[in-house]
């Protein structure tokens, strides 16, 4: 490794691992707590928004991020929708994940007990507190493994968004490696530093998760 | 604005790129298949260092973005003197890739089988050899089929990242038609049609081997 | 026990789907007597009960609560709105074979969270009332814990300590004891029996023939969704007079006999 092109490239690096890190950190959000509505709305809206909802899953689960990424950004402009690469990749971040977010909190509030449902409802509790006090807290716990799997997912997504020329860090890592040719070492980091970075994720999600359901484990 | 005609027009030459799309998932599968099962068999080895290169494997490829290893491959197989067509590399890399995840499927459809019947096979007498051909393997291979569909319909559309590295597949096909019809809007949501036709044609057939496994 | 309610269902009807799971069942609730429904599983006592605090809903009769129609504005007429059926619910108790206990929050923190959410109490005065509850269910050393550290009956107790910091008029109880391991079934009826001396409405499902035959001041015993027969327990219990009755004692006494 030639240490002047680290010293020479290391700002430009630095700043796509910023923007790596802060794409994957607003799309996680973006997307979940959009995924959080659908799932509501798919729970106690009417029907027909419920068929709508259902589409939309389908065809966003059914078609790949890239070409999603590209009417987003260059189809958007003949609609009017103007915009730059890193908003436009922060958008389409947010609807790609937003139906498999969808999906995890639905069969999460699923898997909440009728039972505890029925045992708030017959001591007069409303819908809403319902909701806020048993089905959030139970949902979103019995939720949390399938939540950090699909971020870990969402972190090597955010990778696409540099063929959109989002400069994050596999764009300047291609910049990089283009005006030094040194296509196979910058590349070889590149991967290095995702496996890095998706196992460290991992391990944290794992501990949070025993952490979070320490009161919901039987005793044996 | 949008013109219903270009749209329209712009499904057929995207169709033939289709094929392609579809050959590469289809390949990709079957090679992530053929070394899913070694993985597989050395995960679930009483040899340690087997685990350990299997886990490692796994953990890899998991690990790291197919686009990264799209593009590490690419540079990377030259230069140790393999030379191969950019479809071959692409073909194999997909099906690398593709084998970390069927052999995490495998290895949790064999986990999940009651060890009972591990357990009454030997009470029988059932030789070791027997117990994984006669009555784990064919359950394990079941109970996966629909997990390796949706396996198959993750890989078109991974697929559409090949398109980096230059194979003139679906996404790719569009782009060029894109920049000749100067109609990106047109031409993209059409490639997405397409893309959905093809999986929800997959979907269904998942469902349906769902449902006859559950019969 | 002041305030007690007094229940009375009318010509009740009730399908899932095809299955006709209530036949014009009538029934009075007396206030402050326990009411023991017994009957083969199947029989509709569960779905009686659960159509006493609209869980369930019923297709046409009445079940009126101290004289209120539940469920309905009118009967036959269109749909209660959810305030009102909170506020009727809000003095009905109910608990159930599973317990159903919050598991993310602690023995104290399932009890007061009705007080706090449903009767609007400020944090210290619902705990000092949680308190009590708990203290009167035998469970004042458990309060801190978590139900999955909780034994079965421990959980049932600490349900049924929710349901009485709500001060009910009335309980309802689907099976209580069913889902308990045998030597745990004791604490739990024990503290349905002081209940019953207090003067609180109970209506009980339930398999313990022994609570029914020395606690209960009315059996009624119901078959494929009907209401066969109601009277003292020493009339349905020890000389019935219906077959179905007798065919049920019998299979429950070679059952439990050894």
């Amino acid at each position: 490794m030639d240490w002047t092109i680290l010293q020479q490239y290391g700002p430009l690096l630095l700043s796509g691992f910023g923007t790596t890190i802060l794409c994957w950190a607003l799309g996680t959000v973006f997307s979940m707590v959009l995924g959080l509505l659908i799932a509501l709305l798919q729970r106690y809206g009417p029907r027909p928004l419920g068929w709508v909802i259902q589409a939309y899953i389908e065809i966003i689960r059914g078609t790949p991020f890239l070409v999603q990424l590209f009417v987003l950004y260059y189809g958007g402009p003949l609609i009017g929708l103007r915009l730059d690469a890193l908003p436009a990749g922060l958008l389409g971040l947010t609807i790609y994940g937003s139906p498999y977010f969808a999906e995890i909190f639905r069969s999460a509030f699923n898997a909440v007990p009728l039972g505890q449902i029925e045992a708030a409802r017959a001591i007069g509790m409303s819908e809403l507190s319902i909701i806020r006090r048993i089905l959030l807290p139970l949902g979103l716990v019995s939720a949390l493994p399938a939540l950090v799997n699909f971020s870990i997912i969402l972190t090597k997504e955010t990778v696409i968004l540099s063929i959109i020329t989002v400069p994050e860090l596999t764009y300047q890592t291609q910049r990089m490696s283009t005006e030094t040719f040194r296509y196979i070492e910058a590349n070889l980091a590149l991967a290095l530093f995702f496996w890095a970075l998706v196992e460290t994720i991992s391990r944290v999600g794992r501990k949070l998760e025993k952490r979070v359901t320490r009161h919901l484990i039987e005793r044996t | 604005m949008f013109s219903v005609a270009t749209f329209l027009s712009s499904f057929e030459p995207l169709f033939w790129a289709a094929r392609f799309t579809l050959l590469i998932s289809v390949l990709g599968i079957a090679l992530g298949l053929v070394i899913a099962a070694l993985v597989c068999a050395a995960a679930l080895s009483r040899f340690a260092p087997f685990r350990w290169l299997a886990a490692l494997w796994v953990s890899f490829l998991r690990g790291v973005p197919l686009l990264v290893q799209l593009l590490l491959f690419y540079y990377l197989l030259p230069v140790i003197g393999i030379d191969v067509p950019a479809l071959v590399a692409a073909v194999v890399t997909v099906g690398i890739c593709a084998s970390a995840y069927i052999s995490e499927i495998w290895r949790g459809a064999i986990m999940a089988l009651p060890t009972g019947q591990v357990a009454a096979a030997t009470a029988i007498g059932m030789a070791p050899r027997d117990i994984w051909t006669r009555i784990i393997l064919p359950q394990a291979f079941k109970l996966s089929l629909p997990a390796l569909v949706n396996e198959l319909i993750l890989l078109v559309k991974a697929s559409s990242l090949v398109s980096v590295v230059g194979i003139l597949e679906l996404t790719r096909a569009s782009q060029a038609q894109a920049a000749t019809t100067f109609r990106p809007l047109e031409v993209y949501l059409a490639a997405a049609c397409i893309y959905l036709l093809i999986n929800l044609f997959l979907a269904a057939l998942g469902r349906y081997l769902e449902h006859r496994l559950a019969v | 026990m002041p305030g007690a309610s007094s229940v009375e269902i009318r010509k009740v009807n009730k399908h899932h789907g095809q299955f006709h799971a209530l036949k014009d069942v009538d029934l009075d609730i007396l206030p402050g007597k326990v009411t023991c429904l017994i009957g083969p599983s199947g029989s509709g006592k569960s779905t009686l009960l659960r159509c006493i605090n609209f869980l369930d809903e019923y297709e046409s009769g009445e079940i009126r609560i101290d004289g209120q129609l539940i469920g309905y504005q009118s009967p036959g007429g269109a749909r209660m709105p959810g305030r009102t059926l909170r506020e009727i619910r809000r003095s009905i108790g109910m608990v159930f074979q599973q317990f159903n206990l919050w598991p993310h929050m602690t023995a104290l923190g399932n009890v007061t969270e009705g007080l706090i959410r449903v009767r609007g109490l400020p944090k210290t005065e619902a705990e000092r009332r949680a308190r009590e509850a708990l203290e009167k269910v035998g469970l004042s050393d458990k309060m801190a814990s978590h139900p999955s550290r909780l034994s079965g009956g421990q959980q049932q107790r600490v349900a049924i300590a929710r349901t009485l910091a709500m001060e009910p008029r009335l309980m309802l109880f689907d099976e209580p004891t069913s889902a308990l391991d045998p030597e745990l079934v004791g604490e739990v009826l024990n503290v349905m029996k002081t209940l019953a001396t207090e003067g609180m409405t109970m209506v009980v499902v339930t398999h313990e023939m022994g609570f029914a035959a020395h606690v209960a001041d009315q059996v009624a015993f119901m078959e494929k969704g009907e209401l066969v027969s109601v009277d003292v327990p020493d009339k349905i219990l020890h000389n019935p007079q219906d077959s179905r009755i007798k065919a049920f004692l019998r299979t429950y006494h070679e059952r439990n006999s050894f």
